[in-house]
């Protein structure tokens, strides 16, 4: 394995079974280099979050397996703070204020307060929070919450972000103030993005690369480069390039959901 | 699009003269709302207690007016204050000994499956016991008196705090749970910054349950512990004041009573949404 060294995520013949009959992801085969923006895209039922949760260690994979840096999820997540993941809703501890929800990874690990809270306050920033510090979750909108929930995925400084269809709850026009804000946290903090979503203008739009998939059984029907250049701004959206990789996967899309018929 | 002026500071006016008058009838409005109709209900249901005994031509040991209930009250006034106190020390010491034991045993149990499912059985069996068929066993353990009043108060209000705290403790949410895994929380991590503080609305309900129970609980035990030397509270004087068919006092000591429970649960619900503040559900509602 030469190229493993910038190999971050890598599926080998990746199956999950749930209670032994209902099968989520079939024969998966993946593999993810560093830096690169990657999105699972699907149907519901098509096995895209078992994937993202399978390479966060919250699954065994049924046969086969899933690498992160050559080393199992479980004991990455033991010794590093290389993986984060940001769930479909915000997932905020309501008794904490903002500040303390970002800093929650870092007070699980230990260290230097003083540190910690400047960490935080960074990420906090970046999102565009640093008003809010005091604020309880309750108080925020659906928006505010999932910038915070992205805040303490990165306040740990991780490798690797796993995605689970974090905007899917949002309505369309902050979903794409955000989207445009995640693009620019990943070239500032070069991360490898995992992310799922059902969304075709989403995932071609973030992505610099797209697995699609299909359901029953869940599995990889088609991978797709997305070779738009960075920074991606609004203005991409009405370009005909934007147009024809939707386009494009629509058709991958709408091919795998055949082909399902068919079987 | 141009408003004659003259119309423009009538309609000015108009807003001011209802804004303030929508000050003045907001306390009004609420009152009317909240309070007005339970003082209504409370005045009636006085007036036909009041007439009930003097239409039936009822003696007033057998159903006392409620002036004969006043007057009951402020003659043993001397007697009934200590009583009330009394009770008031014993019902609150069985109630922190039930909140501190019964939270703390909870924590134990839910760190261990092996011992949750070992042990938890066998409380939810004691649970169904009567308490008041095992207390004369209470007594000859801890003598008559305040120790053994305390324990039983303790065994009543014991169990809604184990049951709800446990429920609370064992019923976080499942995505909560997993972004801990994620970071690699170990179990008293997780116990301490993730299960106490989501069962915290349970533990309240507990506490809730368990505090007016413990005046219960207390109020039992002076019947069966009785005095102990000391003077007796409210259960002594009540079986004191039957024996006596001393009936319009009896309803004082038990009017004595529930006041203390109101007193006592709203206390318990104060702290509550003292420490459910910032986020529950429950607590926000009431601050609107």
């Amino acid at each position: 394995m030469a190229a493993s060294s910038m190999e971050v995520v890598s599926y080998q013949r990746v199956s999950k079974v749930f209670n032994s009959e209902t099968v989520a992801l079939m024969e998966f085969d993946l593999s993810i280099k560093k830096g690169e923006f990657v999105s699972f895209l699907g149907p519901s039922g098509c096995g895209k979050s078992t994937a993202l949760r399978l390479a966060a260690g919250l699954e065994r994979p049924s046969n086969g397996t899933v690498k992160i840096f050559d080393k199992s999820p479980k004991k990455v997540i033991k010794q590093t703070n290389d993986i984060a993941f940001v769930f479909q809703d915000a997932n905020l501890l309501p008794w904490r204020t903002i500040l303390d929800n970002v800093l929650l990874p870092l007070e699980l690990r230990g260290g230097n307060k003083k540190e910690q809270k400047k960490e935080a306050i960074r990420v906090l920033e970046m999102v565009g929070l640093k008003d809010y510090l005091d604020y309880y979750p309750r108080q925020l909108s659906g928006g505010m919450k999932m910038r915070v929930s992205i805040a303490r995925a990165l306040a740990a400084k991780p490798k690797i972000l796993l995605m689970d269809e974090p905007f899917a709850a949002l309505d369309e026009i902050t979903r794409q103030t955000l989207q445009m804000e995640l693009l620019d946290i990943w070239q500032k903090e070069e991360m490898t993005i995992l992310f799922v979503t059902h969304n075709v203008f989403e995932a071609v739009f973030l992505s610099t690369r797209i697995a699609v998939m299909s359901a029953r059984p869940g599995r990889l029907s088609s991978e797709m480069e997305v070779d738009l250049p960075f920074p991606r701004k609004l203005e991409l959206r009405t370009d005909p390039s934007f147009s024809q990789y939707v386009e494009d996967a629509s058709l991958l899309l709408e091919g795998s959901s055949i082909k399902r018929e068919l079987i | 699009m141009s408003i004659p002026t003259s119309e423009i500071n009538s309609r000015q006016k108009l807003l001011i003269d209802s804004k303030a008058k929508k000050q003045e009838s907001k306390i009004w409005q609420k009152f009317r709302q909240f309070y007005l109709g339970p003082i209504i209900a409370f005045v009636v249901f006085l007036a036909l207690w009041q007439s009930v005994p003097v239409l039936l031509g009822l003696e007033h040991y057998i159903l006392p007016k409620p002036t004969d209930v006043v007057a009951a009250a402020i003659e043993d006034w001397s007697l009934l204050w200590p009583a009330v106190q009394i009770t008031v020390v014993e019902s609150v010491l069985g109630f922190f000994v039930s909140a501190v034991v019964g939270i703390g045993v909870s924590i134990l149990l839910a760190s261990s499956k092996v011992l949750e499912r070992s042990i938890y059985p066998y409380a939810i069996v004691l649970q169904t016991i009567p308490v008041v068929a095992v207390a004369p066993i209470v007594v000859i353990w801890f003598g008559a008196g305040y120790n053994s009043i305390v324990v039983i108060s303790f065994l009543i209000g014991f169990f809604p705090v184990i049951s709800n705290t446990l429920m609370g403790l064992n019923s976080v949410d499942k995505n909560k749970d997993e972004l801990f895994t994620l970071y690699n929380a170990t179990k008293w991590q997780k116990m301490w910054k993730l299960r106490i503080p989501s069962a915290l609305p349970y533990m309240m309900t507990g506490l809730k349950i368990s505090c007016t129970l413990s005046i219960v609980g207390a109020i039992v035990g002076e019947y069966i512990a009785g005095i102990g030397g000391g003077k007796g509270g409210l259960g002594y004087s009540i079986t004191v004041a039957a024996m006596q068919v001393k009936t319009s006092y009896l309803f004082a000591c038990g009017i004595a009573a529930a006041i203390l429970g109101i007193a006592f649960y709203l206390l318990v619900s104060m702290f509550s949404n003292y420490m459910l503040n910032s986020w529950h559900d429950s607590a926000i509602k009431a601050d609107k």
